[in-house]
Protein backbone atom coordinates (compact mmCIF):
# COMPACT_ATOMS: atom_id res chain seq x y z
CA UNK A 1 0.00 0.00 0.00
CA UNK A 2 2.65 2.44 0.83
CA UNK A 3 4.41 2.14 -2.59
CA UNK A 4 0.88 2.42 -4.17
CA UNK A 5 0.93 5.67 -2.32
CA UNK A 6 3.84 6.88 -3.46
CA UNK A 7 3.20 6.38 -6.54
CA UNK A 8 0.03 7.94 -6.41
CA UNK A 9 1.35 10.81 -4.84
CA UNK A 10 4.19 10.94 -7.31
CA UNK A 11 1.91 10.55 -10.28
CA UNK A 12 0.22 14.14 -8.71
CA UNK A 13 2.92 15.78 -8.27
CA UNK A 14 3.64 14.96 -12.47
CA UNK A 15 0.15 16.09 -13.26
CA UNK A 16 0.17 18.88 -10.93
CA UNK A 17 3.07 20.84 -13.09
CA UNK A 18 1.64 19.81 -16.48
CA UNK A 19 -1.81 21.07 -15.57
CA UNK A 20 -0.11 24.03 -14.87
CA UNK A 21 -0.62 25.77 -18.60
CA UNK A 22 -3.91 24.74 -18.73
CA UNK A 23 -5.88 27.01 -16.83
CA UNK A 24 -5.37 30.09 -19.43
CA UNK A 25 -7.12 27.86 -21.91
CA UNK A 26 -10.21 27.45 -19.57
CA UNK A 27 -10.05 30.75 -18.78
CA UNK A 28 -10.55 31.60 -22.09
CA UNK A 29 -13.27 28.98 -22.27
CA UNK A 30 -15.14 30.07 -19.47
CA UNK A 31 -14.84 33.25 -21.10
CA UNK A 32 -17.08 32.99 -24.11
CA UNK A 33 -19.23 30.26 -22.32
CA UNK A 34 -19.98 33.42 -20.37
CA UNK A 35 -20.08 35.52 -23.24
CA UNK A 36 -22.42 32.74 -24.86
CA UNK A 37 -24.80 32.32 -22.68
CA UNK A 38 -25.31 36.38 -21.88
CA UNK A 39 -26.14 36.70 -25.25
CA UNK A 40 -28.31 34.08 -24.90
CA UNK A 41 -29.95 35.07 -21.99
CA UNK A 42 -30.57 38.35 -24.31
CA UNK A 43 -31.86 36.75 -27.31
CA UNK A 44 -34.52 34.28 -25.17
CA UNK A 45 -35.71 37.64 -23.19
CA UNK A 46 -36.25 39.60 -26.69
CA UNK A 47 -37.64 36.50 -28.03
CA UNK A 48 -41.00 36.51 -26.09
CA UNK A 49 -41.43 32.66 -26.61
CA UNK A 50 -44.88 31.96 -24.99
CA UNK A 51 -44.22 28.31 -22.72
CA UNK A 52 -40.46 28.73 -22.56
CA UNK A 53 -38.37 30.77 -19.89
CA UNK A 54 -34.99 30.57 -18.65
CA UNK A 55 -33.00 32.55 -16.28
CA UNK A 56 -28.98 31.60 -14.84
CA UNK A 57 -29.21 31.09 -11.25
CA UNK A 58 -27.73 34.08 -9.28
CA UNK A 59 -24.81 32.99 -8.86
CA UNK A 60 -23.72 30.99 -11.59
CA UNK A 61 -23.87 31.73 -15.05
CA UNK A 62 -23.46 27.90 -16.10
CA UNK A 63 -26.36 26.96 -14.03
CA UNK A 64 -29.58 27.76 -15.29
CA UNK A 65 -33.42 27.31 -14.27
CA UNK A 66 -35.91 27.03 -17.20
CA UNK A 67 -39.52 26.57 -17.28
CA UNK A 68 -41.29 25.27 -20.07
CA UNK A 69 -45.61 24.78 -20.05
CA UNK A 70 -47.52 22.34 -21.63
CA UNK A 71 -48.54 23.46 -25.36
CA UNK A 72 -52.31 23.21 -26.21
CA UNK A 73 -54.29 20.45 -26.86
CA UNK A 74 -51.96 18.48 -25.27
CA UNK A 75 -52.28 16.04 -22.22
CA UNK A 76 -49.90 18.25 -20.31
CA UNK A 77 -51.85 21.86 -21.69
CA UNK A 78 -51.98 23.76 -18.47
CA UNK A 79 -49.18 22.03 -16.92
CA UNK A 80 -45.59 24.05 -16.04
CA UNK A 81 -42.40 22.17 -15.64
CA UNK A 82 -39.33 23.49 -14.53
CA UNK A 83 -35.91 22.27 -15.62
CA UNK A 84 -32.45 22.87 -14.45
CA UNK A 85 -29.76 23.73 -17.21
CA UNK A 86 -26.20 23.21 -15.92
CA UNK A 87 -23.44 24.16 -18.78
CA UNK A 88 -20.42 22.70 -19.28
CA UNK A 89 -17.08 24.65 -19.64
CA UNK A 90 -17.09 23.48 -23.32
CA UNK A 91 -20.22 24.69 -24.52
CA UNK A 92 -21.73 25.46 -27.13
CA UNK A 93 -19.60 22.41 -28.25
CA UNK A 94 -20.44 20.21 -25.35
CA UNK A 95 -24.17 20.08 -24.91
CA UNK A 96 -25.43 20.90 -21.69
CA UNK A 97 -27.17 18.84 -18.88
CA UNK A 98 -30.91 19.50 -18.86
CA UNK A 99 -33.17 17.96 -16.24
CA UNK A 100 -36.73 17.73 -15.19
CA UNK A 101 -37.02 19.09 -11.71
CA UNK A 102 -40.96 18.90 -11.44
CA UNK A 103 -41.91 15.34 -11.52
CA UNK A 104 -43.43 14.73 -15.59
CA UNK A 105 -44.76 11.81 -16.24
CA UNK A 106 -43.53 11.08 -20.36
CA UNK A 107 -42.48 8.75 -21.84
CA UNK A 108 -38.80 10.04 -22.64
CA UNK A 109 -38.60 11.62 -19.10
CA UNK A 110 -37.42 9.07 -15.84
CA UNK A 111 -38.48 9.42 -12.47
CA UNK A 112 -35.38 11.37 -11.61
CA UNK A 113 -36.10 13.63 -14.34
CA UNK A 114 -33.60 12.80 -16.81
CA UNK A 115 -34.60 13.54 -20.71
CA UNK A 116 -34.03 11.11 -23.21
CA UNK A 117 -33.60 13.60 -26.38
CA UNK A 118 -31.20 12.57 -29.11
CA UNK A 119 -30.45 17.03 -29.75
CA UNK A 120 -29.02 16.51 -25.85
CA UNK A 121 -26.54 13.78 -26.91
CA UNK A 122 -25.41 12.65 -30.16
CA UNK A 123 -27.44 14.67 -32.09
CA UNK A 124 -26.33 17.92 -30.12
CA UNK A 125 -25.04 20.58 -32.35
CA UNK A 126 -23.16 23.60 -31.28
CA UNK A 127 -26.04 25.48 -33.10
CA UNK A 128 -28.38 24.81 -30.93
CA UNK A 129 -28.94 26.91 -27.74
CA UNK A 130 -31.24 27.12 -24.53
CA UNK A 131 -34.46 28.30 -26.95
CA UNK A 132 -33.91 25.73 -29.21
CA UNK A 133 -33.54 23.15 -26.33
CA UNK A 134 -36.54 24.32 -24.23
CA UNK A 135 -38.95 24.35 -27.34
CA UNK A 136 -37.47 20.79 -28.60
CA UNK A 137 -38.66 19.66 -24.89
CA UNK A 138 -41.57 21.49 -25.06
CA UNK A 139 -42.62 19.50 -28.20
CA UNK A 140 -41.29 16.46 -26.67
CA UNK A 141 -43.96 16.70 -24.56
CA UNK A 142 -46.77 16.53 -27.01
CA UNK A 143 -44.66 14.30 -29.41
CA UNK A 144 -43.15 10.95 -26.94
CA UNK A 145 -40.68 8.63 -29.07
CA UNK A 146 -42.73 5.38 -27.62
CA UNK A 147 -40.18 3.40 -29.34
CA UNK A 148 -37.38 3.78 -26.70
CA UNK A 149 -38.85 5.06 -23.48
CA UNK A 150 -37.70 5.68 -20.08
CA UNK A 151 -40.52 5.13 -18.66
CA UNK A 152 -42.51 2.26 -19.34
CA UNK A 153 -45.34 2.98 -17.98
CA UNK A 154 -46.17 6.25 -19.72
CA UNK A 155 -45.17 5.09 -22.89
CA UNK A 156 -47.83 2.21 -22.69
CA UNK A 157 -50.47 4.69 -21.58
CA UNK A 158 -49.38 7.21 -23.72
CA UNK A 159 -52.40 5.84 -26.73
CA UNK A 160 -55.05 6.15 -24.25
CA UNK A 161 -54.74 9.78 -24.16
CA UNK A 162 -57.70 9.79 -21.28
CA UNK A 163 -56.19 8.18 -19.26
CA UNK A 164 -52.95 9.50 -19.52
CA UNK A 165 -54.11 13.23 -19.01
CA UNK A 166 -55.70 11.61 -15.51
CA UNK A 167 -52.63 10.34 -14.63
CA UNK A 168 -50.45 13.36 -15.64
CA UNK A 169 -53.23 15.44 -13.29
CA UNK A 170 -52.90 12.88 -10.51
CA UNK A 171 -48.91 12.87 -10.50
CA UNK A 172 -48.19 17.10 -11.15
CA UNK A 173 -47.57 19.15 -8.54
CA UNK A 174 -47.57 22.42 -9.30
CA UNK A 175 -43.89 23.51 -8.87
CA UNK A 176 -42.67 25.67 -6.07
CA UNK A 177 -41.43 29.21 -7.01
CA UNK B 1 -9.17 36.01 -23.60
CA UNK B 2 -10.31 39.77 -23.50
CA UNK B 3 -8.44 39.56 -20.13
CA UNK B 4 -5.43 37.67 -21.60
CA UNK B 5 -5.06 39.86 -24.38
CA UNK B 6 -5.79 43.15 -22.47
CA UNK B 7 -3.59 41.99 -19.91
CA UNK B 8 -0.95 40.62 -21.40
CA UNK B 9 -0.64 44.22 -24.13
CA UNK B 10 -1.29 47.13 -22.04
CA UNK B 11 0.21 46.11 -18.50
CA UNK B 12 3.89 47.19 -20.04
CA UNK B 13 2.57 49.89 -21.74
CA UNK B 14 0.87 50.80 -18.23
CA UNK B 15 4.66 51.00 -16.95
CA UNK B 16 5.56 53.06 -19.63
CA UNK B 17 3.17 55.75 -20.02
CA UNK B 18 4.00 56.67 -16.04
CA UNK B 19 7.21 57.35 -16.95
CA UNK B 20 7.36 58.40 -20.44
CA UNK B 21 9.32 61.36 -19.16
CA UNK B 22 12.26 59.32 -17.94
CA UNK B 23 12.37 57.01 -21.14
CA UNK B 24 12.56 59.85 -23.57
CA UNK B 25 15.40 61.30 -22.27
CA UNK B 26 17.32 57.98 -22.03
CA UNK B 27 19.78 57.16 -24.76
CA UNK B 28 17.78 54.76 -25.62
CA UNK B 29 14.45 56.20 -26.65
CA UNK B 30 16.98 58.50 -28.96
CA UNK B 31 18.04 55.45 -30.44
CA UNK B 32 14.54 54.36 -30.58
CA UNK B 33 13.60 57.48 -32.43
CA UNK B 34 16.38 56.83 -34.39
CA UNK B 35 15.16 53.69 -35.03
CA UNK B 36 11.58 54.81 -35.50
CA UNK B 37 12.54 57.09 -38.17
CA UNK B 38 14.92 54.21 -40.41
CA UNK B 39 11.72 52.32 -39.59
CA UNK B 40 9.08 54.44 -41.20
CA UNK B 41 11.76 55.46 -43.80
CA UNK B 42 12.11 51.85 -45.04
CA UNK B 43 8.14 51.40 -44.68
CA UNK B 44 7.93 54.27 -47.03
CA UNK B 45 10.33 53.52 -49.48
CA UNK B 46 9.10 49.99 -49.47
CA UNK B 47 5.79 51.13 -50.92
CA UNK B 48 6.93 52.68 -53.68
CA UNK B 49 9.26 49.59 -54.13
CA UNK B 50 6.65 46.76 -53.29
CA UNK B 51 4.74 48.13 -56.94
CA UNK B 52 7.26 47.26 -59.16
CA UNK B 53 9.94 45.16 -57.09
CA UNK B 54 8.36 43.72 -54.23
CA UNK B 55 9.50 43.76 -50.70
CA UNK B 56 13.23 42.90 -51.02
CA UNK B 57 14.28 45.78 -53.20
CA UNK B 58 12.66 47.94 -51.10
CA UNK B 59 14.95 46.74 -48.04
CA UNK B 60 18.30 47.09 -49.91
CA UNK B 61 17.18 50.45 -51.20
CA UNK B 62 17.06 51.40 -47.73
CA UNK B 63 20.20 50.15 -46.92
CA UNK B 64 21.47 52.39 -49.09
CA UNK B 65 19.36 55.22 -47.93
CA UNK B 66 20.69 54.89 -44.72
CA UNK B 67 24.08 54.95 -45.54
CA UNK B 68 23.27 58.32 -47.74
CA UNK B 69 20.67 59.61 -45.50
CA UNK B 70 22.71 60.87 -42.64
CA UNK B 71 20.54 62.75 -40.18
CA UNK B 72 18.88 65.23 -42.51
CA UNK B 73 15.01 64.37 -42.37
CA UNK B 74 14.45 66.78 -45.59
CA UNK B 75 16.30 64.66 -47.52
CA UNK B 76 13.97 61.65 -47.35
CA UNK B 77 11.40 62.78 -49.98
CA UNK B 78 14.60 63.55 -52.16
CA UNK B 79 15.65 60.20 -51.67
CA UNK B 80 12.80 58.52 -51.96
CA UNK B 81 12.34 59.70 -55.32
CA UNK B 82 15.63 58.63 -56.19
CA UNK B 83 15.20 55.05 -54.63
CA UNK B 84 14.12 53.14 -57.58
CA UNK B 85 16.18 54.18 -59.59
CA UNK B 86 19.57 53.18 -57.71
CA UNK B 87 17.72 50.43 -56.54
CA UNK B 88 18.79 47.70 -59.03
CA UNK B 89 22.79 49.00 -58.44
CA UNK B 90 22.26 48.86 -54.60
CA UNK B 91 20.33 45.37 -54.66
CA UNK B 92 23.58 44.28 -56.15
CA UNK B 93 25.54 45.88 -53.60
CA UNK B 94 24.19 44.79 -50.93
CA UNK B 95 23.84 41.10 -51.77
CA UNK B 96 27.69 41.08 -52.59
CA UNK B 97 28.92 43.41 -49.64
CA UNK B 98 27.20 42.27 -46.84
CA UNK B 99 26.96 38.48 -46.57
CA UNK B 100 25.71 39.16 -43.29
CA UNK B 101 22.31 40.40 -44.57
CA UNK B 102 21.84 37.43 -46.29
CA UNK B 103 21.01 34.89 -43.94
CA UNK B 104 18.14 37.27 -42.45
CA UNK B 105 16.81 38.47 -45.38
CA UNK B 106 15.29 34.90 -46.18
CA UNK B 107 13.86 35.08 -43.13
CA UNK B 108 12.23 38.31 -43.74
CA UNK B 109 11.34 37.40 -47.66
CA UNK B 110 9.89 34.08 -45.68
CA UNK B 111 7.90 35.85 -43.62
CA UNK B 112 6.50 38.36 -46.63
CA UNK B 113 5.92 34.95 -48.76
CA UNK B 114 3.92 33.87 -45.76
CA UNK B 115 1.52 36.64 -45.72
CA UNK B 116 2.17 37.39 -49.17
CA UNK B 117 -1.62 39.43 -49.89
CA UNK B 118 -1.91 40.78 -46.10
CA UNK B 119 1.67 42.02 -45.86
CA UNK B 120 1.99 43.58 -49.00
CA UNK B 121 -1.04 45.60 -48.83
CA UNK B 122 -0.14 46.22 -45.15
CA UNK B 123 3.16 47.34 -45.67
CA UNK B 124 2.00 49.55 -48.73
CA UNK B 125 -0.75 51.31 -46.24
CA UNK B 126 1.30 51.48 -43.51
CA UNK B 127 3.55 53.32 -45.77
CA UNK B 128 1.40 55.52 -46.89
CA UNK B 129 0.06 56.50 -43.20
CA UNK B 130 3.38 56.77 -41.71
CA UNK B 131 4.59 58.63 -44.92
CA UNK B 132 1.82 61.23 -44.36
CA UNK B 133 2.83 61.79 -41.03
CA UNK B 134 7.28 62.10 -41.82
CA UNK B 135 6.44 63.95 -44.23
CA UNK B 136 3.91 66.10 -42.26
CA UNK B 137 7.05 66.23 -40.34
CA UNK B 138 9.13 67.29 -42.90
CA UNK B 139 7.17 70.51 -43.56
CA UNK B 140 6.63 71.92 -39.95
CA UNK B 141 10.13 70.96 -38.83
CA UNK B 142 8.96 70.19 -35.98
CA UNK B 143 10.19 66.69 -35.93
CA UNK B 144 10.94 65.85 -32.63
CA UNK B 145 7.95 66.44 -30.97
CA UNK B 146 5.81 64.06 -33.42
CA UNK B 147 8.63 61.75 -32.82
CA UNK B 148 7.95 61.43 -29.17
CA UNK B 149 4.40 61.23 -29.79
CA UNK B 150 4.84 58.48 -32.28
CA UNK B 151 7.37 56.80 -30.10
CA UNK B 152 5.30 56.93 -27.17
CA UNK B 153 2.55 55.41 -29.00
CA UNK B 154 3.95 52.64 -30.62
CA UNK B 155 5.92 51.18 -27.27
CA UNK B 156 2.93 50.16 -26.30
CA UNK B 157 2.49 47.59 -28.53
CA UNK B 158 5.51 46.74 -28.75
CA UNK B 159 8.09 47.43 -25.67
CA UNK B 160 9.62 44.08 -26.00
CA UNK B 161 10.71 44.64 -29.80
CA UNK B 162 11.51 47.59 -29.12
CA UNK B 163 13.98 47.35 -26.17
CA UNK B 164 15.93 44.47 -27.52
CA UNK B 165 15.82 46.15 -31.34
CA UNK B 166 17.60 48.81 -29.23
CA UNK B 167 20.25 47.11 -27.74
CA UNK B 168 20.70 45.26 -30.45
CA UNK B 169 21.24 48.74 -32.34
CA UNK B 170 23.46 50.20 -29.74
CA UNK B 171 25.78 46.79 -30.40
CA UNK B 172 25.90 47.16 -33.90
CA UNK B 173 26.00 51.03 -34.76
CA UNK B 174 29.50 51.10 -33.43
CA UNK B 175 30.75 48.43 -35.43
CA UNK B 176 28.55 48.06 -38.85
CA UNK B 177 26.37 51.28 -39.89
CA UNK B 178 23.04 50.11 -41.34
CA UNK B 179 22.92 46.32 -43.26
CA UNK B 180 22.54 44.77 -39.23
CA UNK B 181 19.54 46.52 -38.63
CA UNK B 182 17.81 46.40 -42.13
CA UNK B 183 16.97 43.08 -41.12
CA UNK B 184 15.77 44.44 -37.61
CA UNK B 185 13.56 46.96 -39.41
CA UNK B 186 12.09 44.37 -41.72
CA UNK B 187 11.63 41.67 -39.00
CA UNK B 188 9.79 44.39 -37.03
CA UNK B 189 7.53 45.81 -39.64
CA UNK B 190 6.19 42.03 -40.02
CA UNK B 191 6.36 41.16 -36.45
CA UNK B 192 3.93 44.00 -35.62
CA UNK B 193 2.15 42.62 -37.98
CA UNK B 194 1.82 39.63 -37.12
CA UNK B 195 1.50 41.18 -33.25
CA UNK B 196 -1.64 42.84 -34.60
CA UNK B 197 -3.10 39.73 -36.02
CA UNK B 198 -2.18 37.90 -32.64
CA UNK B 199 -4.78 39.99 -31.02
CA UNK B 200 -6.87 39.39 -33.12
CA UNK B 201 -6.10 35.65 -33.00
CA UNK B 202 -7.27 36.11 -29.55
CA UNK B 203 -10.03 38.00 -30.97
CA UNK B 204 -12.48 34.87 -31.05
CA UNK B 205 -11.21 33.72 -27.67
CA UNK B 206 -10.57 36.90 -26.76
CA UNK B 207 -14.07 38.31 -26.74
CA UNK B 208 -12.83 41.60 -26.11
CA UNK B 209 -15.30 42.80 -23.55
CA UNK B 210 -15.59 45.88 -25.60
CA UNK B 211 -17.40 43.82 -27.88
CA UNK B 212 -18.22 44.56 -31.70
CA UNK B 213 -17.37 48.32 -31.60
CA UNK B 214 -14.19 47.95 -31.38
CA UNK B 215 -11.57 46.88 -33.93
CA UNK B 216 -9.56 44.20 -32.08
CA UNK B 217 -6.75 44.84 -34.89
CA UNK B 218 -6.42 47.86 -32.65
CA UNK B 219 -5.33 46.05 -29.08
CA UNK B 220 -1.75 46.40 -29.79
CA UNK B 221 -1.61 49.13 -32.76
CA UNK B 222 -1.94 52.61 -31.25
CA UNK B 223 -5.16 53.39 -29.30
CA UNK B 224 -5.22 51.23 -26.47
CA UNK B 225 -3.60 51.34 -23.54
CA UNK B 226 -4.20 50.08 -19.90
CA UNK B 227 -6.60 53.06 -18.79
CA UNK B 228 -8.44 53.19 -22.16
CA UNK B 229 -8.56 49.46 -23.38
CA UNK B 230 -12.61 50.50 -22.73
CA UNK B 231 -12.71 53.47 -24.13
CA UNK B 232 -13.86 53.12 -27.95
CA UNK B 233 -17.03 52.27 -26.46
CA UNK B 234 -17.49 56.35 -24.36
CA UNK B 235 -15.39 57.83 -26.80
CA UNK B 236 -15.69 57.09 -30.79
CA UNK B 237 -13.82 59.64 -31.88
CA UNK B 238 -11.01 57.99 -30.51
CA UNK B 239 -11.56 54.20 -31.59
CA UNK B 240 -12.20 55.63 -34.88
CA UNK B 241 -9.21 57.32 -35.46
CA UNK B 242 -6.79 55.18 -33.97
CA UNK B 243 -8.43 51.57 -34.38
CA UNK B 244 -10.31 52.31 -38.01
CA UNK B 245 -7.18 52.65 -39.96
CA UNK B 246 -5.56 49.42 -38.60
CA UNK B 247 -8.05 46.39 -40.13
CA UNK B 248 -7.56 48.03 -43.13
CA UNK B 249 -4.14 47.64 -43.10
CA UNK B 250 -4.39 44.65 -41.52
CA UNK B 251 -6.86 42.76 -43.18
CA UNK B 252 -5.87 43.78 -46.83
CA UNK B 253 -9.77 44.48 -47.85
CA UNK B 254 -9.12 48.01 -46.83
CA UNK B 255 -12.19 50.27 -48.02
CA UNK B 256 -15.64 48.67 -47.76
CA UNK B 257 -14.48 47.40 -44.35
CA UNK B 258 -16.91 49.05 -41.50
CA UNK B 259 -19.37 48.08 -38.85
CA UNK B 260 -22.09 47.91 -40.91
CA UNK B 261 -21.36 45.94 -43.93
CA UNK B 262 -20.62 42.96 -41.23
CA UNK B 263 -23.54 41.13 -41.39
CA UNK B 264 -23.74 39.19 -38.25
CA UNK B 265 -21.87 37.54 -35.42
CA UNK B 266 -20.62 33.83 -34.87
CA UNK B 267 -23.73 31.74 -33.95
CA UNK B 268 -21.41 29.70 -32.02
CA UNK B 269 -19.28 31.97 -29.58
CA UNK B 270 -21.53 35.31 -30.45
CA UNK B 271 -18.26 37.07 -31.77
CA UNK B 272 -18.59 39.32 -34.38
CA UNK B 273 -17.59 37.77 -37.50
CA UNK B 274 -14.89 39.71 -39.03
CA UNK B 275 -14.11 40.32 -42.62
CA UNK B 276 -12.23 37.01 -42.84
CA UNK B 277 -14.69 35.13 -41.74
CA UNK B 278 -17.86 36.40 -43.52
CA UNK B 279 -16.15 35.28 -46.50
CA UNK B 280 -15.45 31.99 -44.79
CA UNK B 281 -18.00 28.98 -46.09
CA UNK B 282 -16.85 26.05 -44.26
CA UNK B 283 -19.90 24.28 -45.36
CA UNK B 284 -22.33 23.64 -48.75
CA UNK B 285 -25.43 24.27 -46.16
CA UNK B 286 -24.51 27.87 -45.94
CA UNK B 287 -23.82 27.63 -41.87
CA UNK B 288 -21.30 30.37 -41.26
CA UNK B 289 -19.22 30.56 -38.45
CA UNK B 290 -16.11 32.60 -37.59
CA UNK B 291 -12.70 30.71 -38.22
CA UNK B 292 -12.11 30.07 -34.48
CA UNK B 293 -15.19 27.97 -33.71
CA UNK B 294 -14.77 26.50 -37.39
CA UNK B 295 -11.00 25.11 -36.18
CA UNK B 296 -12.35 24.15 -32.94
CA UNK B 297 -15.00 21.75 -34.47
CA UNK B 298 -12.80 20.27 -36.25
CA UNK B 299 -10.73 19.18 -33.57
CA UNK B 300 -13.51 17.71 -32.66
CA UNK B 301 -16.21 15.98 -34.10
CA UNK B 302 -15.80 18.26 -37.63
CA UNK B 303 -19.24 18.43 -38.35
CA UNK B 304 -20.94 21.15 -39.25
CA UNK B 305 -23.24 22.79 -36.57
CA UNK B 306 -25.64 23.64 -39.03
CA UNK B 307 -26.37 20.33 -41.15
CA UNK B 308 -24.31 17.96 -39.16
CA UNK B 309 -22.92 16.45 -41.48
CA UNK B 310 -19.06 15.96 -41.32
CA UNK B 311 -16.62 18.95 -43.11
CA UNK B 312 -16.10 17.46 -46.09
CA UNK B 313 -11.88 18.59 -46.23
CA UNK B 314 -9.20 17.74 -43.65
CA UNK B 315 -8.45 21.19 -41.61
CA UNK B 316 -5.07 21.26 -43.69
CA UNK B 317 -7.05 21.08 -46.89
CA UNK B 318 -9.58 23.64 -45.88
CA UNK B 319 -6.99 25.69 -44.94
CA UNK B 320 -5.69 25.51 -48.36
CA UNK B 321 -9.22 25.30 -50.32
CA UNK B 322 -10.18 29.11 -48.71
CA UNK B 323 -8.98 31.56 -51.57
CA UNK B 324 -7.27 34.32 -51.17
CA UNK B 325 -7.17 36.91 -48.41
CA UNK B 326 -8.73 34.36 -46.06
CA UNK B 327 -5.93 31.75 -46.40
CA UNK B 328 -2.96 34.51 -45.75
CA UNK B 329 -4.76 35.74 -42.75
CA UNK B 330 -5.61 32.13 -41.59
CA UNK B 331 -1.74 31.22 -42.07
CA UNK B 332 -0.52 34.55 -39.73
CA UNK B 333 -3.21 34.19 -37.08
CA UNK B 334 -1.56 30.38 -36.32
CA UNK B 335 1.67 32.07 -36.52
CA UNK B 336 1.01 34.60 -34.45
CA UNK B 337 -0.88 32.04 -32.04
CA UNK B 338 2.51 29.93 -31.82
CA UNK B 339 4.37 33.16 -30.53
CA UNK B 340 1.57 34.10 -28.59
CA UNK B 341 1.87 30.64 -26.38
Amino acid sequence: MATINVHAETGQDNIAPSMQPLPPPKSVDSQSVLRRLQSELMALMMSGDSGISAFPEEDNILCWKGTITGSKDTVFEGTEYKLSLIFPNEYPFKAPKVKFDTTCFHPNVDMHGNICLDILQDKWSSAYDVRTILLSIQSLLGEPNISSPLNQQAAQLWSNQEEYRKMVEKLYKFPAA
Amino acid sequence: MVSDSIAAVPIPSAANTKNPGKKKRTNRSAKLKQYKIDARREQWLSQGAVKNKGCKDGMDDDVHVREKHGKQELEKLETRRRGEEIDVLIHQDSDSESPSNSPVSPNSSVLCGNDSGTNFTGSSRGGSSSSSSSSGGCCSGNITEEEDEEVEEEDDGCLDDWEAVADALAADEKHQNSPHDEPVVERDSSQSCEVTNGSGLGYPNSKPGSGGMVPWGSANGRAWRADDAFRPQTLPNLSKQHSMPNPDRYFGGGGPWCRTSVPSNCPICCEDLDLTDTSFLPCNCGFRLCLFCHKRILEQDARCPGCRKQYECEPIETEASVHGGSLTLRLARSVSMIERS
